[in-house]
């Protein structure tokens, strides 16, 4: 009844080395984020400049407000990038992202149903593409990983498509082999 | 019937498609007509004769759509173990399911049928609603025969490419069944929440029904108490309180009907390793589930069937992220079972609890974190209570005494969620299973096989991780199950090891 089990002998997705998003990622990430910000702000300042009424009353907080927001924004924007990491292993792929709630995501590649590879025109001028992998029973993707160079892109899907699931049950796994499972204790 | 061919259906199969495609006019199309509606009866003078021959058309309209449907409706089992089928009458479709595809072969025997000896056979694809094919009006003879050589066919296929230890349990299994009165099932009536689905499918009409009973019978249960009950109550109160009676009454009322049409006299049998249900009123509905397309099962509890102490299980199978609420139709549902019942079910599903002593309460769950209970008691407990009372502090509308009341409500509520969360692993012949454990007023229990998880989801705050936490949510081929607020290398352990059942268990998870 999961006794006796030994966690140091698991493969310990804690340990996975993260690989950094492209150099574009940041970039990607600033200027999507600017594509809608900046709209929004020349909206804004249209409707001040043509009433007077919202003007007088919203002009000043606004003044104050936006580039605040648009400065925090870009800020935390460096962070969640720095933070996301993506990591292909023998028989899964790992993706870490989140500055507050910090989320790993850990999908075995014998479960992936179908992949798809993303490219807006942003991200097809940068070199880079968005990587969705599905499995069974989720609502969306299980992993969509955004800020990729195109060519990872198409590289993890080929290893994805290529994989095969072990048939030997004494395969070692992650380069690391396991004896027992946990416990309830 | 001739194979190798293309066939048709029998002609009454066209009673199916006229009240498939009215059901399906009713349910998607009746929202798009509603402008029509507006300016029907906002514009139009003569709305009888206009009503009268807008019905007229639009039933000539369906017959002639469900004759052209059913000449182009064609069929074909190939050679190569595929279902062929021609489709459509605008958009023309043909659509090929592979044997090997077929999750289920499903017989359902609607009333109109019955004195024909007819049934509808329906070809579950693993997943996706959009690729089942239906045969309508086939000889119950013929769909029990497709239905055996498409699991005889599925079968080989899987005994070829592994090996045959999975199945063995199974097949020393011989049938077994189980029935439930329709006095039991009435019961699931009462649990469930059919009566509030019957009264969402009342809502479209809610404005003209409280209309009609303000006008028919509001004003006059007020005059009733006014005579009656004179100056000891307010009468108005009292009427609209009867009324309010009244519709929890007939919600629980529509609630039981609804279950007897669904789980009428229900039988279940179970024989190697495959359930057969067979239940239903006006459509006798015969579903057919194979215990290793079960993905996950749960054993719930609510306030209700904890006083009538009945228990519903439910068999979930795979199903397509966008197809969820579709395929929910296909779980198999065991809608009120006592806990005798609940036992014996578990001993054919998860042999393994027998050593339990089949008591799941008995089971040595281990709780999650206490810190679960404080961000609780913070986030849902003391914050809205505070905010309600400045909030009547400063409006004067009730006493911020109530407030207390109130906070002391939402503890409680707060601490029972977190004495529900539970979880518990066990090992039985090598096979590793999980059961997680939540609820509040009721409880719930969830329990599947750990190399079925299609993948592992991990989550943690910066105060989280201060204090060594993670929440962990795990997704299922049939939903997601997820527990908040583990130490952090017990999180890790389970993922761990749930990854390394999904990555080195050579069992086919679907």
């Amino acid at each position: 009844m999961f006794e006796n089990y030994q966690l140091d002998s698991l493969p310990q997705h804690q340990d996975i080395v993260f690989k950094p998003l492209a150099d574009n990622a940041l970039l990607y990430v600033q200027l999507s984020w600017l594509l809608f910000y900046v709209p929004l702000m020349l909206i804004l300042a249209a409707v001040c400049y043509f009433n007077d009424k919202f003007a007088s009353m919203a002009q000043l907080p606004l003044l104050i407000a936006l580039p605040i927001i648009l400065i925090l924004s870009l800020a935390y924007n460096v962070l969640s990038v720095r933070l996301r990491g993506i990591a292909v292993r023998n028989h899964d792929i790992a993706f870490k992202k989140g500055v507050i709630w910090q989320q790993v995501t850990i999908l075995p590649l014998s479960r992936v149903q179908h992949t798809e590879i993303h490219r807006g025109p942003l991200e097809r001028k940068l070199g880079l593409g968005s990587l969705r992998l599905y499995s069974a029973g989720g609502m969306s993707a299980d992993l969509s990983i955004s800020g990729l160079s195109h060519y990872d892109c198409k590289d993890i899907r080929q290893f994805v498509q290529d994989y095969t699931q072990p048939t030997h049950s004494n395969t070692q796994l992650n380069d690391a082999t396991i004896s027992e499972a946990p416990s309830n204790g | 019937m001739d194979e190798q061919q293309w066939q048709r259906v029998s002609p009454w199969a066209l009673v199916y498609f006229v009240l498939h495609f009215a059901f399906r006019f009713i349910k998607d199309g009746i929202f798009n007509l509603l402008p029509i509606a507006v300016l029907f009866v906002t514009q139009v003078q003569n709305k009888l004769f206009w009503g009268q021959v807008a019905a007229v058309v639009a039933v000539i309209a369906l017959l002639i759509y469900s004759v052209a449907y059913y000449i182009n409706f064609r069929f074909c089992i190939t050679d190569e173990h595929d279902i062929l089928l021609n489709k459509g009458v605008f958009k023309k479709e043909r659509l090929t399911l592979s044997f090997l595809r077929v999750q289920n072969v499903n017989v359902a025997e609607p009333f109109y049928f019955k004195p024909l000896g007819l049934v509808n056979c329906i070809f579950d694809a693993a997943g996706s609603v959009s690729q089942e094919v239906i045969l309508p009006g086939v000889t119950a003879k013929y769909a029990d025969a497709m239905r055996e050589r498409v699991l005889t066919y599925k079968e080989n296929e899987q005994e070829q490419s592994s090996e045959p230890s999975t199945t063995d349990l199974a097949e020393e299994q011989s049938q077994r069944n189980l029935t439930l009165s329709n006095k039991e099932v009435a019961k699931f009536g009462l649990i469930s929440n059919m009566a509030i689905l019957a009264l969402a499918a009342l809502a479209p009409f809610m404005n003209v029904l409280f209309e009609f009973l303000e006008e028919a019978v509001i004003n006059r249960l007020e005059t009733f108490y006014e005579q009656e009950v004179g100056m000891l109550v307010n009468a108005a109160a009292l009427a609209v309180f009867s009324i309010l009676f009244l519709v929890v009454i007939v919600a629980i009322f529509l609630s039981v009907v609804m279950a007897l049409i669904r789980f009428y006299n229900y039988e279940l049998y179970f024989s190697e390793g495959k359930f057969k249900r067979i239940a239903g009123l006006l459509e006798r509905h015969q579903l057919s589930v194979s215990l290793e397309k079960v993905q996950s099962i749960s054993i719930k509890q609510n306030l209700i069937a904890r006083v009538l102490k009945r228990y519903t299980i439910q068999c979930f199978q795979a199903t397509s992220g966008h197809a969820i609420g579709a395929k929910n139709k296909q779980s198999l549902v065991m809608p009120v079972l006592d806990v005798t019942q609940v036992n014996q079910m578990l001993l054919w599903i998860y042999p393994w609890l027998d050593q339990t002593g089949f008591d799941l309460k008995a089971l040595n769950f281990k709780g999650v974190e206490r810190a679960l209970l404080l961000k609780n008691l913070c986030f849902y407990a003391l914050t809205p209570s505070v905010l309600l009372a400045a909030f009547s502090y400063v409006t004067d509308v009730i006493n911020p005494l109530y407030c207390i009341f109130i906070f002391a409500l939402l503890s409680m509520f707060a601490f029972l969620s977190y004495k529900r969360y539970g979880y518990y692993f066990y090992q039985h012949e090598g096979r590793y299973y999980g059961i997680f454990r939540s609820g509040m007023l009721g409880v719930q229990y969830r329990v599947f096989e750990l190399y079925k998880a299609q993948s592992a989801n991990s989550i943690s705050t910066y105060f989280m991780r201060k204090s060594g936490l993670k929440s962990l949510s795990i997704q299922l081929a049939s939903g997601t199950v997820s527990l908040p607020y583990l130490k952090k290398d017990i999180a890790n352990g389970i993922i761990d090891f749930m990854m390394f059942q999904a990555e080195s268990e050579k069992r086919n998870w679907m």
